[in-house]
């Protein structure tokens, strides 16, 4: 369970209290993240406060350092809010599996994100940006509660420009000046409704929203459990099957996941609200 | 030294033989056995022999003492440091701590020993290798001692156990009038036994007493009733208090976090913990899974008999070692073998 050490090479605010934190691995240990897939995540810690699991936020191919979003919210995290570049982070990972990138391949992908849970979507966006032709129309549903929660926002004019890629905002309360949709992310889905005819969804956001969304890609909108993929968030402590918080029925977040479709999500005994 | 079976070797050995074994493996080793601590038997370093706490004293080969908290802790210990963490400016320097003493436990019960091979699926066998836990076991010599019977509470012949179930030890003493037949289980064992000395035996280990078996409620009863009131109902007495759990020989729940040791040296620890806990699984942003006391002692009978199995492949087995002392610790009278049976009868 030792980490890897690792420097801060760049810290800038994403969004309000959430911080993008850009990780150098130091003693040649980036080698381990070249193969990192979109999807996994790893443990971040706080020296002397503590670790945390974060989904990875960067593609591989936009390596070789490495991309946290971190919203404070507990001790560790604000611990590594409390950071500045130049200082030393642990790093343990990749964890985890992840989308399988291969399989979606001639697809259309629809991406749908709230608030911090975008964070390990972008990585597929930045793979499939990376790898254009090889997937069809990438539709970018983001949402966040108010403007300033969106994450990502100094990258949406890359997304918008790239080839047959569209970006949808919505939140649920505007500010001046805001020019884009308001309300629930579900209606958004609803107003835009993509073609669903070739389609992958992925989905990640705070669990009330993988699941009113997630059920309606499938109830509405035709879309097979096994092509509505999510990825979930619970509590861990090792990230390596161990330590046995992070379970759902008899599958474990950690090393099952956290990349479910919803096939596999119905089959658990316990349901992940 | 390794833990493949031994040539079928017994001896049989006086009670002051048998102390003298352990005074010489007290010296060279750290050895292990069932201690009375401020009125409680724990496994505990022992300096010698006249330390150990026997149940019956008076007689001419009595057993040890069961100890409240399972032999788990010698491996898995409530806290434990993984690595120190050194903070100088900008510099951090990390070392691992890793246990490296060679341990004799002494008077393990065999459900505690099954207890310990369980954990083994967890943290050694399913990959990564848990290197404190294998530095642990790696070093640690098992000398079990048979139980005469079952006590009120045991049921480890419903489980797969026995009282006299020599499986998972690497030496097994078994009383015998006013004597210890002594079996070499495992080579890493027999390299404990002193050459020569010890008078050899084809004697039959004796038999132990055992009380009969219920059955164990199998997979699709547990996938049946997941949703059942009963939970609910069966809950409403526990506290959530989360002894069960401390002193099960299986459950190894645990959290991590760092302490301060002195300004700019820091530990990370892992220590015990349990589902039963109310915000065991609360995440950073405030959702809460598993929020009802029902929903979460679910979980640990679920573990117990289905996730555990399951996720650590054990086949058919369960990771309930029939040790009934999660029976003896609860004080709200929550009976894991009458959730078994209720669950067996249910329809």
């Amino acid at each position: 369970m030792l980490p890897t050490l690792g420097k801060l090479v760049k810290v800038r605010d994403l969004a309000d209290e959430i911080k993008l934190l850009r990780v150098e691995l130091l003693d040649g240990r980036s080698e381990a993240f070249k193969t990192c897939q979109p999807g996994q995540f790893a443990f971040v810690s706080a020296f002397g406060l503590g670790e945390a699991p974060f989904g990875i936020a960067n593609a591989a191919e936009r390596g070789p350092e490495v991309d946290f979003a971190v919203a404070r919210l507990g001790t560790v995290t604000t611990g590594l809010h409390e950071l500045g570049e130049g200082d030393i982070v642990g790093v343990r990972g990749p964890l985890g599996n992840w989308f399988p990138m291969k399989k979606f391949q001639g697809k259309d992908l629809v991406i749908l994100g709230g608030g911090i849970g975008g964070a390990p979507l972008r990585p597929v966006i930045q793979h499939v940006l990376e790898h254009r032709s090889n997937y069809g129309n990438l539709s970018i549903l983001w949402a966040a509660r108010r403007p300033d929660l969106l994450v990502f926002s100094d990258e949406y004019d890359e997304w918008r420009t790239a080839p047959n890629t569209t970006l949808f905002l919505t939140v649920d309360s505007p500010d001046e000046g805001w020019n884009h949709n308001v309300g629930l992310i579900t209606q958004l889905l609803e107003k835009v409704s993509p073609s669903m005819e070739n389609a992958i969804t992925i989905t990640c956001g705070p669990p009330i929203m993988i699941h009113f969304v997630t059920k309606m890609l499938q109830e509405k909108m035709g879309v097979p459990p096994k092509d509505n993929y999510v990825t979930l968030e619970a509590r861990m402590h090792c990230g390596m099957g161990k330590c046995g918080r992070c379970n759902l029925g008899e599958k474990l977040v950690c090393v099952d996941g956290p990349v479910f479709n919803m096939e596999e999500v119905g089959k658990l005994l316990e349901t992940f609200l | 030294m390794s833990n493949s079976p031994a040539p079928n070797k017994q001896w049989k050995i006086s009670r002051i033989e048998l102390e003298t074994w352990l005074d010489e493996i007290a010296v060279a080793r750290t050895l292990i056995a069932p201690r009375l601590v401020s009125g409680i038997f724990l496994y505990r370093h022992v300096t010698n022999s006249s330390e150990i706490a026997w149940s019956e004293e008076k007689s001419e080969s009595p057993h040890t003492s069961r100890p409240i908290l399972s032999s788990k802790e010698v491996f898995f210990p409530p806290t434990e440091r993984l690595f120190t963490i050194q903070k100088s400016g900008q510099e951090i320097h990390l070392e691992e701590n890793y246990p490296n003493w060679e341990t004799v436990v002494f008077g393990v019960r065999p459900c505690d020993a099954r207890g310990v091979k369980l954990l083994d699926a967890v943290f050694m066998d399913t990959i990564p290798v848990d290197s404190c836990f294998a530095r642990r076991r790696g070093n640690t010599t098992l000398i079990g001692m048979a139980c005469k019977e079952l006590n009120s509470n045991c049921f480890c012949t419903s489980v797969g156990g026995a009282p006299d179930d020599a499986h998972d030890m690497d030496i097994m003493l078994y009383e015998a009038d006013g004597e210890y037949l002594v079996e070499a289980v495992t080579e890493k064992g027999r390299f404990l036994i002193p050459g020569g000395e010890w008078k050899e035996t084809s004697e039959t280990p004796p038999k132990s007493t055992s009380n009969g078996q219920f059955p164990i409620p199998q997979k699709g009863k547990w996938l049946e009733h997941f949703n059942d009131d009963y939970w609910i109902k069966i809950s409403e007495r526990c506290l959530s208090c989360r002894a069960c759990a401390y002193v099960c020989p299986t459950c190894r729940c645990f959290m991590v976090r760092d302490e301060m040791i002195q300004p700019g040296e820091f530990e990370r620890i892992r220590c015990w913990d349990s589902c039963g806990g109310e915000n065991y699984r609360r995440v950073a942003g405030g959702h809460k899974p598993r929020a009802e006391k029902g929903e979460r002692l679910r979980n640990r009978f679920y573990c117990k008999f289905y996730y555990y199995p399951e996720q650590y492949g054990l086949n058919a087995e369960s990771a309930c070692t029939g040790c009934g002392r999660c029976i003896e610790v609860c004080p709200a009278g929550v009976d894991i073998t009458e959730v078994l049976l209720d669950l067996e009868k249910s329809v």
